[in-house]
This record gives structure tokens, C-alpha cells and sequence, in this order.
């Protein structure tokens, strides 16, 4: 008999058998994406927090600003998420007493993939989107599973509504083979109001489909200026 | 010197009356019996030269190891004790080992010489894992990070500075003056390897060939100098 550890969906009826039934994870539902350009990145996420067929909030950011250039978007279970991100501030500061400068992207992204890991077998139920500026200035997103396994990439997306915006991402963005012509870096050619609007478009559609994806869309553009917020309203039914 | 000090340099955490701990007094004695070594900065990297007693010449000059690596960028020089010193080597290599799996990221050279007096502080605490005594070493932490090139010089009591130019062991007091006189932050790479070694020519007892002095560079890159890239830095004297 094997072992199920997958989570089980709010909406699935309780079972008869009692006691066996219960989860430590819930799924609060929720869509991020991020686009990351030559010296700047974008990283969104609806404002929907859900159980079931119930929304308990419209209001709640995904986004968490770990450094002046870093920040993770993650849907899932908002108290695992809420657990990972107090635990990687904490690690950040420890990190800027230890070594007297802020943690870079890319170090974030390695600690993120091993906090993550190390709940491997009890995992934080949290799909996160990294994104920021690396060390040169250019736009770096990575994104992850649940226990850690990472890629930096020039656009990602995870969550509830995963399924409907990556092909779209995938259509806009995706280079083509590195057979065909040479691989290109791992930022994409859009500029910063193109991607801004990319984002918008397939938050708009996700929000038509996906129940859990809605309500409104928070985007944070990083760019050498620093850090700026913008916000976009989605249906609410 | 110390003939007086009956009581209290028997314990290692135990301050005399007037504020001393004798025993780590005694340990940055010890580190100043070892054969001398030189560290100079300079724009293009840090160099590193130690003096090698070959007591007989049945000795194997290779088998005396005084400046080791300890990351990709960073590089030691050691005098005293050279056994206590390798336990602090094997540390700072653990250390900066474990930053890269954390972080994907090499250590910077101040951190790394932090972490080293961490261990050079952790005497006298009765675990098994902490030494009994100070560490009989001074150390020459030279290395090259995001912010360029650096020199740092640790001694037994576990406090560090960073300078740049430093002689440690037995011909130190010499050799510091003579940096003193001719050292300048401008100078080359070449020019410094050569005033490192015409110090150490003048503080050694024997004379300086090949098989007595070990050369280092870091820039960026740690390298030990093979036995005709010595050859070649003594020929310019």
C-alpha cells in the first residue's frame, strides 16, 4: 500500500470513515506569475484567498518582499507560506549581520530550494515564484516545486491558475528551439510596459476560468530605480 | 618574562587581577616562534610568501605546507603551530563549503576570516568538539571577492584586522618595518612578489632558494607557485 501525501482539495467531501480523514493542508487557491527583462523584473499574483467553493478574502498580497531586490510570489496554503516567508526573513537577516550586505537573487533562490528541501517529507505546501534583479542588474525569475526543485527562467507562473496562463506565456515568449536559432539568455526581449501588460491580459483571462484566480492582481516591478507596486481589478464573481 | 605569573595562567578562561588571560598571551607568543610569512595587497591581487625551515637536508621540502587553500579565491599563510592552524583551515574550508551549498555563492574573504576566529575563539568550553587551549597559530587570510582583493591578519587571541601589508612569525618585527618603508598600495603584482621575497631573504637565517620559501597569488584565483615560478621571482631580485 503506498504512501499518499498529496493534499487533499477543500472541496472533497469528508469521508465516512471518521478520523482518518483529516489533513494538515488546505488550498487557498492563487495564481503568480513573473517575467523577467534585461534590467528589470515583474512579478505578479492575484489578491484571492479561498477554501473550497468559499472565499475567505479578496484582499490578501501573495507578494513578500524578502530584499530591496528579491521577491517571492507563492500560492498554496497560506499558513505554510506565511511560515516560509517568516522563515526566510529571518535567514536574510542573519545573512546581513553574518556577511554585512543584503542577500543577492540568485543566494536567495539556492536558500529558498534547500528551506525547502528540508521539509521534504512534511513539505511547506507553497508554489513559489522568485523574482528580482541578480548581480548584474538583470531580470532573474525561479521558479520552484513544493520540496525545492528550482530553474531560473525568463517567465514562470504557479498556481491554481498555472494551467491557463503558462501556455500563453509559452506562446508569447517562448524562444524558439536553441536547434533552430542560438538559445537565447534567459530574460525575455519584451519591455517593462509590455510585460506589465502581458501580465494583466492573462490575469484577466485566468479570472474568467479559474475559480480560485480573482478579485484583483497586485504587480511589483523591480528595475534599477528600485521597487514599485501597481494594482489591477479582476472580476469578483 | 612571565616568571611571576603563578595562579592564574593555569586556567584558559580565567582573567588575573589585572584583566590578562595568560594563556592566550602565551599562544600569541608561540605564533610568533613560527617561520616568518609576508602578505602584501595590491590592485591586481594579494601575494603570499612563507620562509620554509628545512632543518635537514634529508627533509622533504614538500611535505612542509605553510600556505594553503582554502576556497577557489581564498588563500592562508600560517605561522606557529602549523598543526593548530590546519584545524583552522579544515574549519574555514567546511565553512566556505557550506556557504556555497546554501547560497550558491563563494564566501566573502572578511566571513571567512570571521568564521576562522570563531573557531580560533572557541577554546577552553569543555565539549568535545572545542580545542582545550588557544590555537598557537597567526594567520594571512589573503582573497579576492565581489569587493576586489583583500588582506586580513588573525592572531590566537581570535580578533582579526585587515591590512595591506602584514609579516607574521619569528622575523616579523623586521620584515613589518621594512613593509612599512617600501610597501606601496600601487605597486604591481610582479613588484610585490619580489619585495616579499627580498623581505623575507633579508629576516631568513639560511639562504633563500627554491625548496626554503613557498609563493602564492591571489588574483583572482588562488595559486601556489611551482618550483620555477619561484626560481623566476628570485632571479628579479
Amino acid at each position: 500500500m503506498s504512501m499518499v501525501f498529496a493534499p487533499q482539495l477543500a472541496e472533497a467531501a469528508p469521508t465516512s470513515h471518521a478520523g482518518a480523514s483529516w489533513s494538515p493542508y488546505d488550498n487557498n487557491g492563487g495564481t503568480c506569475v513573473a517575467i523577467a527583462g534585461g534590467d528589470y523584473c515583474v512579478i505578479a499574483a492575484d489578491t484571492r484567498m479561498s477554501t473550497g467553493f468559499s472565499i475567505l478574502t479578496r484582499d490578501h498580497s501573495k507578494i513578500h518582499q524578502i530584499t530591496e531586490k528579491c521577491v517571492l510570489a507563492s500560492s498554496g496554503f497560506q499558513a505554510d507560506i506565511r511560515a516560509l516567508q517568516k522563515n526566510l526573513d529571518a535567514r536574510h537577516q542573519i545573512y546581513q549581520h553574518q556577511h554585512s550586505k543584503q542577500m543577492s537573487c540568485p543566494a536567495m533562490a539556492q536558500l529558498l530550494s534547500n528551506t525547502l528541501y528540508y521539509k521534504r517529507f512534511f513539505p511547506y505546501y507553497a508554489f513559489n515564484v522568485l523574482g528580482g534583479l541578480d548581480t548584474e542588474g538583470k531580470g532573474c525569475v525561479y521558479t520552484y516545486d513544493a520540496v525545492g526543485s528550482y530553474e531560473r527562467s525568463g517567465y514562470s507562473s504557479q498556481g491554481s491558475g498555472q494551467t491557463l496562463i503558462m501556455p500563453v506565456l509559452d506562446n508569447q515568449l517562448k524562444s524558439a528551439s536553441p536547434l533552430v536559432l542560438p538559445p537565447r539568455e534567459s530574460s525575455t526581449p519584451l519591455t517593462e510596459s509590455e510585460a506589465v501588460d502581458l501580465i494583466k491580459d492573462t490575469f484577466a483571462s485566468a479570472a474568467e476560468r479559474d475559480i480560485y484566480t480573482g478579485d484583483g492582481v497586485e504587480i511589483v516591478i523591480i528595475n534599477k530605480n528600485g521597487i514599485r507596486r501597481e494594482t489591477m481589478p479582476l472580476k469578483r464573481d | 618574562m612571565f616568571l611571576t605569573r603563578s595562579e592564574y595562567d593555569r586556567g584558559v578562561n580565567t582573567f588575573s587581577p589585572e584583566g590578562r588571560l595568560f594563556q592566550v598571551e602565551y599562544a600569541l607568543e608561540a605564533s610568533k616562534l613560527g617561520s616568518t610569512a609576508i602578505g602584501l595587497l595590491t590592485r591586481e591581487g594579494v601575494v603570499l610568501a612563507v620562509e620554509k625551515q628545512i632543518t635537514t637536508s634529508l627533509l622533504e621540502p614538500k611535505s612542509i605546507e605553510k600556505i594553503v587553500m582554502i576556497d577557489d579565491c581564498i588563500g592562508c599563510a600560517m605561522s606557529g603551530l602549523t598543526a593548530d592552524a590546519r584545524t583552522l583551515m579544515e574549519h574555514g574550508r567546511v565553512e566556505t563549503q557550506n556557504h556555497r551549498f546554501s547560497y550558491n555563492e563563494a564566501m566573502s574573504v572578511e566571513s571567512t576570516t570571521q568564521a576562522l576566529c570563531n573557531l580560533a575563539l572557541k577554546f577552553g568550553e569543555g565539549d568535545n568538539e572545542s580545542m582545550s587551549r588557544p590555537f598557537g597559530a597567526s594567520l594571512l587570510i589573503a582573497g579576492h571577492d565581489d569587493n576586489g582583493p583583500a588582506l586580513f591578519h588573525t592572531d590566537p587571541s581570535g580578533s582579526y584586522w585587515e591590512t595591506n601589508a602584514k609579516a607574521i612569525g619569528s622575523g616579523s618585527e623586521g620584515a613589518d618595518t621594512a613593509l612599512t618603508d617600501h610597501y606601496n598600495r600601487n605597486m604591481s603584482l610582479a613588484e610585490a612578489e619580489t619585495l616579499a621575497l627580498s623581505i623575507l631573504k633579508q629576516v631568513m637565517e639560511e639562504d633563500l632558494t627554491s625548496l626554503n620559501v613557498d609563493i602564492a597569488s591571489v588574483a583572482p584565483e588562488f595559486h601556489l607557485y611551482s618550483a620555477e615560478e619561484v626560481e623566476a621571482v628570485i632571479a628579479r631580485l
